[in-house]
């Protein structure tokens, strides 16, 4: 069945012309990247369901803070801090946002200053999160809920500091070589992971700080 | 960059067939220097290229298989006759819980992962997967894997709680010391390995086809392929927090309380979690075998696949049905009553895509000329055993008689028939039909009769049986049993049957070894197939395509005609270069250059695996493997990004003279 070889001329499409790099979701690592994501908000889709899970073991929810010295009939994850963590992080897209579209635009001075800026918002936002632990009001062994709402509020802060490694990485090079096609392009994939650290965090904020206000378990 | 504006960025022309010829031998001597493998042990550490990869993954799956089949051989030994003291019971849970572990985590995804890796760059016509360093780091996280459960059980310390390892059994109140611990690891370990092929799969075929192969034009095996990736993505997260969270509520100074029902925890969340990912884990080994057999049966059938389109819906539901049975696999539990119900009839819904296919196949055989080759063999082998373990499945999702049977050998029974019979079967015939392109040489034909025959009256023998010990109340990973039970004589049954296979699997081994020497020779074509990885010489070159070509149809070497599939011309001829297409039509799109051969992948799987062992033993690993990670990373992307060969402004290589 296979066709026979012939003496007939064959058509030849030559792409040499084709730009070597595309800076959206025609390149395959902002697949890759997208990809990622997915697999990581899988997992904080599960650690949420985990934490309803766990609740319906509870006649209060929170439960009743008894092993610290200050006993807790209702210890809810305090708001003060935690709230102005969600505000800073919140703003930290907007340098990201300049990046992105500064980067579009192969502005390099630009790309550089935002870049730099996002870096400090990062460093800022990981240091106030290294703090905000305390206030969850619980010790991650205390008992399943503190293990989980620790473990949302961790791994979250692990996504925080990757992405501001990356970000550091990368403001780096860009400071030393310059920024071609291909970092462009890598700014503008690292500029959706951060978009991504920002979104997630509304949700996983939502569950842990108003959950358990809104919806609180249980009589007094 | 780009071009002036208006002007096409790609040209066609007509070029004689001399003219093609010389081209061609042109661009072979040019991209053999860029893309050939480098040299020596370090090189061999270094070495990007998806075929070898592939081909690593496929051979290490396979000695974790033999292995994993030694000790099967040795629990066989044990149950042969009742009263039996050859195993221990300490010893005999560490057999049937590696056993388990290595055939589902060692073997199974990342032997259908290794065919993938090798075979869809192929399939869709380009050089190499997407992300080439991405995915040897893959094949060393898996080998880390390995090495940790095998390490492990070699210093007498293996897991012994399950390949599932529930909690409280594996919790830290019943199985002290690290046997659990290394486990665990090594799930995390193999699931980072899935995923990264997970992804590069889905990356190298959505963006990487040749022109012309439209989403509706591409191979079923591909399309297969992308379903398990996606089902990858979403299930093996499940895996990796279930044995995360255990590891945590393990390990001193950590010990949360996710599975400690006196804290609030949860024994059931951990079903829960690992069943998310173990019931679409079925399917993550079942699919691709799916795609062995649809690729399988048209080319010995001699006529193009009957319902293409009916078979890609069929996986795709597959794939979504696959994530709604979990809670079958815990109908013993206090679920609730109606959330069983659902799940019943979810179970007995994914039938019905899983029939859709069976007929489709039935019919492309019937419409066509069968050749029984040994590939076709081994995929009519699959059919006959399948549908038994298909039929048991039916039986063990309807409540009442799981709660008879639950826990006892008629499961064992049951998922062997399913997993042997729908994924090792399918796997053979792809072996027996691919061989010849890995290494330019037929495996035997009448070995392979043997291989089969042997291995299919071994397969029954062994496994049949042990539906009427399920039956008659033998539970599972019990390692002896008194005389009276009078399970004696089945058992033995199933004992003997486990020697046949033995001995085709010894077959087997001495089949590739001795073929691969002296074996008949193979052309590029040699059993006449429609796909592209055909239209390359056997084993193909390391840049896999002098030429990339264009498609017009389902089955390009069947029906496009040379006078109308144009080729393609113009990629860089000075480094590792690749087209990109567009996602739906796969128009061209952009040129992607592709990263070199390197060292850092290997240097960051020893990290990440050195941190997950010290993980085992003190919470500081994970901070600190944090930082050498970053290390690594940093020198990965730094030296990666160096030019190393001369850049020249980039000259178009010219089509044709």
């Amino acid at each position: 069945m296979t066709p026979s070889p012939s003496s007939a001329p064959r058509p030849v499409i030559n792409v040499a012309r084709l730009p070597a790099s595309a800076l959206d979701h025609r390149s395959p690592i902002w697949w890759g990247n997208l990809l990622l994501l997915f697999i990581e908000t899988t997992m904080f889709a599960l650690m949420v369901a985990a934490y309803f899970y766990v609740r319906q073991n509870y006649n209060l929810w929170p439960p009743p803070q008894v092993n610290s010295p200050f006993a807790l009939l209702r210890p809810v994850p305090t708001l003060s801090l935690p709230l102005i963590s969600l505000a800073v992080l919140t703003l930290s897209a907007a340098p990201m946002i300049w990046a992105d579209r500064a980067a579009l635009h192969r502005r390099e001075g630009a790309v550089k200053i935002a870049m730099t800026l996002a870096v400090i918002f990062g460093g800022v936002l990981i240091a106030i999160r290294f703090r905000e632990f305390r206030y969850l009001n619980c010790r991650w062994d205390d008992h399943a809920y503190s293990g989980i709402i620790w473990t949302i509020t961790g791994m979250h802060l692990l996504h925080l500091i990757v992405g501001t490694a990356e970000n550091l990485l990368l403001t780096a090079w860009l400071y030393l070589h310059g920024m071609d096609e291909k970092h462009a392009r890598d700014v503008r994939v690292g500029a959706v992971y951060w978009y991504w650290i920002v979104g997630i965090w509304w949700i996983l904020f939502g569950v842990i700080f108003y959950g358990p206000r809104l919806w609180p378990q249980g009589q007094l | 960059m780009n071009s002036t504006a208006n002007e096409p960025l790609t040209d066609l022309t007509l070029v004689a067939p001399a003219h093609l010829a010389k081209r061609e031998t042109e661009l072979d001597q040019k991209l053999e220097k860029v893309w050939q493998r480098p040299n020596g042990i370090v090189g061999w550490l270094c070495n990007t290229n998806h075929k070898d990869i592939g081909i690593r993954y496929v051979v290490t799956a396979f000695v974790f298989f033999g292995l994993a089949g030694l000790l099967a051989f040795a629990m066989r030994l044990q149950l042969a006759v009742p009263d039996n003291t050859l195993l221990g019971p300490d010893r005999y849970n560490q057999f049937f819980t590696v056993h388990g572990t290595t055939m589902m985590f060692l073997f199974a995804v990342p032997v259908m992962e290794g065919m993938a890796l090798y075979f869809v760059p192929l399939m869709v016509g380009t050089r190499n997967v997407a992300f080439p360093r991405m995915n040897l780091f893959g094949y060393y996280a898996f080998l880390a894997g390995g090495l940790m459960l095998y390490g492990s059980f070699a210093l007498n310390i293996g897991a012994d709680a399950g390949w599932f390892a529930y909690p409280p059994l594996s919790g830290p109140d019943f199985a002290p010391g690290k046997r659990v611990d290394f486990w665990s690891q090594m799930i995390t370990m193999t699931e980072i390995s899935a995923l990264v092929a997970a992804v590069e799969i889905i990356c190298t075929v959505f963006k990487q086809r040749v022109p012309g192969m439209s989403l509706n034009r591409i191979p079923l095996y591909v399309w297969a392929m992308v379903v398990t990736a996606f089902m990858i993505i979403f299930a093996m997260p499940a895996v990796m927090m279930a044995s995360g969270l255990l590891a945590m509520d393990r390990l001193t100074n950590v010990t949360t309380h996710f599975f400690n029902p006196a804290e609030g925890g949860d024994v059931l969340l951990y079903q829960h979690l690992f069943w998310f990912f173990g019931h679409p884990e079925v399917y993550i080994i079942f699919i691709p075998a799916t795609g062995f057999v649809s690729n399988l049966i048209p080319v010995f059938a001699r006529r193009p696949v009957f319902g293409y389109t009916p078979l890609v819906l069929s996986l795709i539901a597959t794939g979504f049905i696959a994530f709604g049975l979990w809670v079958h696999h815990m109908f013993a539990t206090p679920v609730p009553e109606l959330g069983k119900s659902f799940f019943t009839g979810a179970s007995i819904m994914i039938a019905i895509p899983n029939g859709v296919q069976m007929f489709c196949w039935i019919a492309t055989l019937w419409g066509g000329k069968p050749q029984f080759k040994t590939p076709l063999i081994w995929v009519l082998g699959f059919i006959f055993i399948f549908m038994i373990g298909g039929l048991t499945g039916v039986m063990l999702a309807s409540v009442p008689i799981d709660r008879q049977v639950h826990d006892t050998f008629f499961v064992v029974a049951h998922f062997h028939y399913v997993l042997i019979g729908g994924a090792v079967f399918p796997l053979f015939g792809a072996i027996y039909y691919w061989f010849p392109k890995w290494t330019g040489r037929f495996l035997s034909e009448s070995l392979g009769r043997w291989h089969f025959a042997l291995f299919f009256v071994g397969f029954n023998l062994t496994f049949f049986p042990m539906h009427i010990l399920g039956m008659h109340g033998m539970t599972r990973r019990v390692y002896t049993y008194s005389a009276e039970t009078g399970w004696g004589t089945l058992n033995l049954l199933a004992s003997s049957g486990a020697v046949v296979m033995g001995v085709a699997m010894l077959l087997f081994l001495a089949n590739v070894w001795k073929s691969r020497r002296t074996g008949e020779t193979a052309g590029s074509n040699p059993w006449n197939a429609s796909t592209l990885e055909w239209a390359t010489p056997s084993p193909p070159p390391s840049y896999n395509f002098a030429q990339l070509r264009t498609v017009g149809s389902r089955d390009p070497l069947w029906i496009d005609s040379p006078e109308t599939t144009a080729l393609v011309d113009g990629l860089s001829t000075e480094k590792r270069e690749v087209l990109t297409t567009t996602l739906l039509d796969a128009h061209p799109d952009h040129k992607y250059e592709l990263a070199e051969d390197s060292i850092w992948p290997f240097l960051l799987a020893l990290v990440v695996g050195l941190s997950f062992t010290g993980l085992i033993f003190h919470p500081i690993a994970f901070p600190l493997g944090m930082g050498f990670a970053y290390l690594v990373f940093i020198l990965w992307f730094w030296r990666g990004n160096e030019p190393k060969r001369a850049s020249l402004p980039h000259v178009s290589e010219g089509a044709a003279s």
